[in-house]
């Protein structure tokens, strides 16, 4: 444990931009506005009737919010998020009171999940806001339309507060806009004007607004009758960003029936969930001896952790998270000391050699930050197994150098067309230790929504150096025949994934959701989901049917050909010695003619056999073991926990 | 384990080794001693007590050993055979000196060095080494010199002599007018050495190759035994089941890492010059880390208290819930799992993005000594090798681990198979980051550009090519034949050896200072001179036509966005902001935004000042009304805009007054009471004064503005 821990510190420390500059925090507040009126509100049925497809725009969108709750707490566990929903008939924020109507300072607005990181008690609002349906009925008054139109720049206006208040001095601030109604306010120029000044108002504030136009049945949304005046070209937050305005115009308008819409309403938003925050900026990448353009990095693929767990303090009248406070203390003395006063030193030959902090610093610098080519090779020359962690990727800015793009992009074509990769010399940030890397160009990919899932760019593939590179321990080699060769071609051919491709939106990760799942089921004090829901898991049935006579075939063969390569001799080999026994046995139990196991099937039927006479205990304790093992259960502990395994797994199994 | 080892320098110290030859900078006792120190601190590196060094010193002064013959005089035995620490290393760097005399036989001290060894092995287990360097110019007889060849073997011990200016033709020294004895000597030593299978070289390149880093070879244990799996075995007969091992392939390997110390109470605490050399192991004392927990509470002074750890649950947050967990289920969030690898299902090679790879790699083996095994993965090796296709899997190492899922790409070679396995990313760790396509450009209304200055020209691209093709990195193998292979075995990790070497430098020459990273280490850090040349031509083309321009630092930041702060329609917003009538004031709820407009619509110096006024007293009235700290961030925020609107629009001074006039009061406790952490919030965010190197009209030196934020 102790070195997960510690390997998970370092990797936060690189995760996190040292961002010297800016007085901002790094963190993200994502507000949702979104429109409810009768059209938002009305269901979309489904082409096909048998499928619980009817949903209305509104309820997708909540949906999305939901999800959208749920995906942060486990990914940006400390970024806010805020549900304000306006149109309503009902008007709520903060304090204020409904019953003084005429003092509301934004009527029809209904800040539903006030902006923060969300509670447990939240999520399940909001859950039961997203399916109105099973809600109760003070909840679905809530979604009760106004009958008067809401001023947008009112509402505007609203989410400005919101922001100024809940999230100061964020360095990203975001409010998503998810509307069917693309001429809010059609014949009164003076709401627009003030709508297009609050919309002004938030762009200066650092706000960005993101547009998720819903298109109606019989009308595309046209972003250009009032939106376009609302939305700006520029992030504000991070101006040098290169802005990405295609689908939020245009492809990804969601339309259609209930299920598509709530689908793209999704991948839509999906991809925005992250704000763009870059591992380093503006580092050289050093094409040649003095030619250099800037560019940006950022981690697109960084394996997601669980938190890790805190201590948690009950005493009070809700539970808190206690905050550990380390002090450091001299050894000899027991006296607090200061960071200051800590020497670094290396045990050698019995005593410590130690380094100023100067010293300790001069030995960890290799030189200013960059990505220097010191050559290029073919793509082939890149071995599958020269990896040792994930890669950076990067995309080129123009704030150092003016024309960084137009050469990178040269090079990322190049790279592209000629399959070659550049060997770079690649130090991220100031003081961090230099490693060799190849940089390939990835070429951009969308996917059917038309919404950008891998962007065109660079990617750094740090390689092992020599010293990273481990000996292949021992291994007999034997070689299988053409025949069995051609019995597992076939097996292979039969079980390939759709578009014989690996697609990571596949396959969320089992433990970390089930993590999750777990801990908002005892927060709100509900039952246990009976089974995760793991995508991992191999598809069982599907192998047999498609592949089940394919492998019979291929063990068939195995058999054939271990007889004549080893024959009478395979006794004297291994821990094969019953291997006579089981050949025989296999007519009697077919379910192990599979098998290649060394272990004896005597072990499987000996503990089979005692399990049911209810004499497991008196098995051995390697017995046991060999079993457990064999069924990948854990082999540690005392003969006692050995037979509550066993017993266990007779258990779960019949 | 290691192999225990037994290992005798024998160090020439005759008076000939003090002095300086063909021009070397250093005696030929410094010299050596390069190599013999290198190679004795390798060995402290390690921390083995079984590794054990032994010294003797030839041509001393004086004798000290056991052997009282004639024969054996002006030899020492330095240090006997044991582990070297580093008081050890001080009273060796003080006994190894040049001595007055010339005297000693250095074939007599090969067979001291053998009894050494001998007596302290004993018939043990042991890797055995007798290792002389010397300049080769004392006398030598070679009497029973075949005696000495045949116990050399019988006990196994290795004999390396390296000796200074020895003609090595494969490396290419000679020494011109050679001393005839000295040559007399070479011969003597390079028989002696040859009939006993050891190692003669000259002393230049064992310096020389001094600075090529050795690499640790670890053993590796396998970190999955199990079964790799084709389907479900446990529910029905058409499963396929496969023992196999798995060991890692590629692992980082780290640099040793230092620990905390302090000066030991009694030494001048803060004082800079640390004492080096004999002292220093004493002077540190370890640090200790403690650890308390503080929970919060309003009604408590400072708003925190300290709780017990053993009145806190294990638990988690759930976004800003705490979800204590009961000891009786700690394991309940733990998603149930069995150890094991299933196939998922199978991809095409060529579909597969190289950049998914997630993690370090291992590789999959057969189970040891399992015949059918080794055949079955074989069939999948190949099967998989055949038809350019990879292999998915779920793996999960231990009961309870969480599952992984993993790539495997077979791996062929004449004499060994295995799959190579890789992690691949879930779909919660990939970001989706959008960047516009880098071969075209959109426009805000959907149209497709081709030709635009973001853009390559056809002439940038075609120089891109021929420059990209001019600069092949060659490498090649051992005949000399280039090879399409990445230079990984050649290059090593810089900061690992960097630190290593530094140690055990500073362990001998305590009082030198850290020498820069020796060549070999930054060898990949630029392109070889070779290629350079090689694409100069077709680097200046590039150049020229990609035609990039530094940004002058003054330039960068926003202003140069200025113009795109319009909305995608390109409405003048700002016409219609000066339409508002009631934005004379600045508000304080959307203060920000009408500081920054108002700013914007300034048209004199005097409508600044005013709008900063404002601001500045809008800032101080939330200072003055945060309860603790509740308003900080939005004061940071408003200082900072501030801040940077000014550096915008040249105007520092207003900034630096209002900043000063702020300081002043905050440490004066006017604003509201102590607010000594909004300062520390400020120092950080580094909110001080504008200086010259921001905007030129400053009139705040760059001393003056650190001075400003240094903690008082």
């Amino acid at each position: 444990m102790v070195e997960d821990s510690y390997t998970r510190e370092e990797d936060n420390y690189e995760d996190e931009e040292l961002d010297e500059t800016s007085f901002k925090s790094v963190k993200d507040a994502v507000l949702f506005a979104i429109d409810i009126s009768n059209s938002m509100l009305t269901p979309r049925p489904s082409p096909d009737p048998k499928k619980h497809g009817d949903e209305s725009p509104a309820s997708a969108a909540l949906k999305c919010a939901y999800h959208l709750m749920q995906q942060r707490i486990i990914s940006n566990p400390h970024d806010m998020i805020g549900v304000l929903l306006y149109g309503t008939q009902s008007s709520k924020f903060y304090d204020e009171n409904e019953d003084d109507r005429g003092d509301l300072s934004y009527p029809h607005c209904y800040l539903y999940t006030d902006l923060d990181v969300p509670s447990a008690q939240e999520v399940k609002q909001l859950r039961s806001l997203a399916s109105p349906a099973d809600a109760d009925d003070d909840v679905r008054q809530v979604l009760e339309p106004s009958k008067e139109p809401v001023s947008m720049a009112n509402m505007l206006f609203c989410a400005n507060q919101v922001f100024t208040s809940k999230a100061p001095n964020f360095s990203s601030r975001r409010l998503f806009v998810v509307t069917d109604n693309d001429n809010p306010h059609a014949d009164n120029k003076g709401m627009r004007s003030a709508a297009t000044v609050r919309a002004r108002d938030l762009y200066d504030l650092g706000v960005n607004i993101e547009l998720f136009p819903i298109s109606q049945p019989d009308h595309e949304f046209d972003t250009s009758i009032f939106y376009d005046d609302i939305i700006y070209k520029t992030s504000p937050s991070d101006g040098d960003a290169p802005a990405y305005l295609q689908p939020d115009t245009n492809t990804s308008t969601a339309k259609g029936d209930g299920l598509s819409l709530l689908n793209s309403l999704l991948s839509s938003i999906n991809s925005r969930s992250v704000p763009r925050r870059s591992l380093f900026s503006n580092v050289p990448l050093e094409i040649g001896p003095n030619f250099k353009i800037s560019v940006n990095g950022y981690l697109l693929l960084k394996k997601q952790e669980p938190a890790r767990s805190c201590f948690v303090w009950q005493g009070g009248e809700t539970a808190q998270i206690a905050k550990g406070v380390t002090t450091l203390m001299s050894d000899d003395t027991g006296q607090e000391i200061e960071k200051a006063d800590i020497r670094k030193a290396y045990k050698f030959g019995g005593e410590q050699v130690s380094f100023t902090i100067e010293e300790q610093q001069a030995l960890r610098s290799f030189g200013d930050p960059v990505i220097r080519i010191i050559g290029f090779k073919p793509l082939s020359a890149l071995p599958f197994w020269a990896n040792v962690k994930h890669p950076s990727f990067i995309y080129p800015s123009e704030e150092d150098y003016i024309g960084s793009t137009r050469v990178f992009s040269a090079l990322h074509q190049k790279l592209l067309e000629s399959e070659k990769l550049a060997l770079v010399w690649f130090i991220p940030r100031r003081n961090a230790s230099p490693v060799l890397a190849a940089m390939i160009a990835g070429a951009e990919k969308i996917d059917e929504n038309g919404v950008q899932k891998i962007p065109p760019g660079m990617w750094i593939i740090p390689l092992p150096f020599a010293d990273d590179v481990r000996q292949n321990p021992e291994s007999t080699v034997h070689r299988a025949g053409d025949a069995l060769n051609d019995a597992m071609r076939d097996v292979v051919r039969q079980l390939q994934l759709p578009k014989a491709v690996y697609d990571p939106s596949k396959y969320p990760n089992p433990s970390l959701q089930w993590h999750y799942r777990i801990l908002q089921a005892i927060a709100l004090d509900e039952d246990f989901p009976e089974s995760p829901d793991d995508k991992t898991v191999p598809k069982y049935r599907q192998v047999h049917k498609r592949a089940g006579d394919y492998i019979l075939k291929w063990a068939d063969e195995l058999k054939l050909q271990a007889s004549e390569m080893f024959g009478g001799s395979v006794a004297a080999t291994s821990t094969l010695v019953k291997r006579g026994a089981k050949t025989e046995a296999a007519g009697e139990h077919p379910s192990k003619r599979v098998k290649v196991e060394d272990s004896a099937p005597g072990v499987e039927d000996e503990v089979k056999k005692s399990y049911a006479k209810g004499t497991v205990s008196k098995l051995t304790v390697a017995v046991l073991k060999e079993f457990l093992h064999a069924h990948g259960r854990a082999t540690a502990g005392k003969k006692a926990d050995l037979v509550d395994r066993v017993e266990q797994y007779f258990e779960q199994k019949f | 384990m290691a192999e225990k080892e037994a290992t005798v320098y024998i160090v020439d110290m005759g008076r000939s080794m003090g002095e300086r030859h063909h021009g070397r900078p250093m005696t030929d006792l410094e010299w050596a001693m390069q190599y013999v120190w290198d190679r004795i601190t390798a060995t402290v590196a390690t921390g083995r007590k079984t590794a054990t060094v032994g010294v003797v010193g030839l041509r001393t002064d004086g004798t000290i050993n056991d052997l009282e013959e004639e024969n054996f005089s002006n030899i020492s035995i330095l240090f006997g055979l044991g582990q070297v620490l580093m008081s050890d290393i001080r009273k060796l760097r003080e006994t190894i000196k040049p001595s007055n005399t010339n005297r000693g036989d250095a074939i007599s001290s090969i067979v001291i060095a053998m009894q050494m060894i001998i007596e302290y092995t004993k018939k043990n287990k042991y890797k055995r080494k007798i290792i002389l360097v010397t300049n080769g110019t004392g006398v030598m007889s070679d009497d029973n010199i075949e005696g000495i060849i045949e116990k050399m073997k019988e006990v196994n011990i290795e004999l390396v002599v390296i000796g200074a200016d020895f003609d090595d033709a494969e490396y290419g020294v000679k020494e011109e007018d050679k001393d005839s004895r000295k040559a007399e000597n070479e011969t003597l030593l390079r028989s002696l050495t040859e009939d006993c299978e050891g190692v003669y070289g000259t002393l230049e390149q064992a310096v020389s190759e001094l600075d090529i880093p050795r690499i640790k070879v670890t053993k590796s244990m396998p970190s999955f035994k199990g079964n790799l799996t084709l389907g479900n075995p446990e529910e029905y007969d058409t499963a396929m089941t496969i023992p196999v091992e798995r060991y890692f392939r590629t692992y980082v390997a780290k640099p040793i890492s230092a620990s905390s110390f302090v000066p030991r109470s009694g030494t001048e605490p803060g004082s800079q010059a640390p004492v080096k050399g004999n002292a220093e192991g004493d002077a540190l004392a370890s640090v200790r880390a403690s650890r308390t927990y503080q929970i919060t509470d309003e009604s408590a002074p400072g708003g925190k208290i300290d709780v017990e750890r053993d009145d806190l649950a294990k638990g988690y947050e759930y976004g800003r819930t705490a979800v204590p967990i009961e000891q009786t289920d700690e394991n309940v969030a733990n998603l149930q799992t069995f150890a094991g690898m299933g196939l998922i299902g199978f991809v095409q090679k060529d579909q597969y993005d190289r950049y998914m790879h997630m993690s370090n790699t291992n590789i999959i083996i057969p189970q040891r000594a399992n015949d059918n095994a080794s055949l079955a993965l074989s069939s999948l090796i190949h099967a998989l090798y055949e038809l350019e296709s990879y292999a998915v899997a779920r793996l999960v190492t231990k009961e309870s681990k969480p599952p992984m899922l993993v790539l495997l790409a077979p791996s062929v070679e004449a004499d060994y198979e295995c799959l190579i396995e890789v992690q691949l990313p879930f779909a919660e760790d990939v970001r989706s980051y959008r960047f516009p396509p880098l071969d075209k450009i959109i426009t805000v209304s959907g149209k497709v550009v081709t030709e635009h200055r973001n853009l390559p020209s056809v002439a940038l691209k075609d120089a891109m090519s021929s420059y990209v093709d001019s600069m092949d990195f060659v490498t090649t193998n051992d005949e000399g034949q280039a090879t399409d292979d990445l230079p990984i075995d050649e290059s090593f990790s810089p900061l690992l050896h960097r630190i290593e070497s530094a140690v055990r430098y500073r362990a001998v020459h305590p009082n030198d200072p850290v020498l820069d990273p020796s060549e070999r280490l930054t060898e990949f850090a630029h392109p070889s001179e070779d290629m350079v040349k090689n694409s100069k031509s077709h680097l200046e083309k590039l150049m020229s036509i990609a035609d990039v321009k530094k940004v002058p630092p003054k330039t960068k930041g926003r202003k140069r966005q200025r113009e795109t702060e319009k909305p995608l329609s390109g409405l003048d917003v700002d016409a219609l902001l000066s339409l508002e009538p009631k934005r004379t004031k600045i508000s304080t709820e959307n203060a920000i935004p009408e500081f920054k407009q108002t700013l914007s619509r300034a048209e004199n110096i005097d409508a600044i000042h005013d709008a900063v006024q404002q601001m500045a007293k809008i800032i101080e009235t939330q200072i003055t009304h945060s309860l603790g700290h509740s308003n900080y961030d939005r004061v940071i925020e408003g200082l900072g805009t501030m801040r940077e609107e000014l550096v915008d629009y040249e105007e520092p001074t207003v900034y630096n007054d209002f900043v000063r006039q702020l300081k002043g009061k905050m440490l004066r406790e006017e604003l509201g009471g102590d607010r000594r952490e909004l300062w520390w919030f400020m120092r950080k965010g580094k909110l001080g004064l504008i200086g010259k190197s921001e905007v030129d009209s400053s009139a705040v030196e760059e001393e003056e503005a650190q001075e400003f934020l240094a903690p008082n």
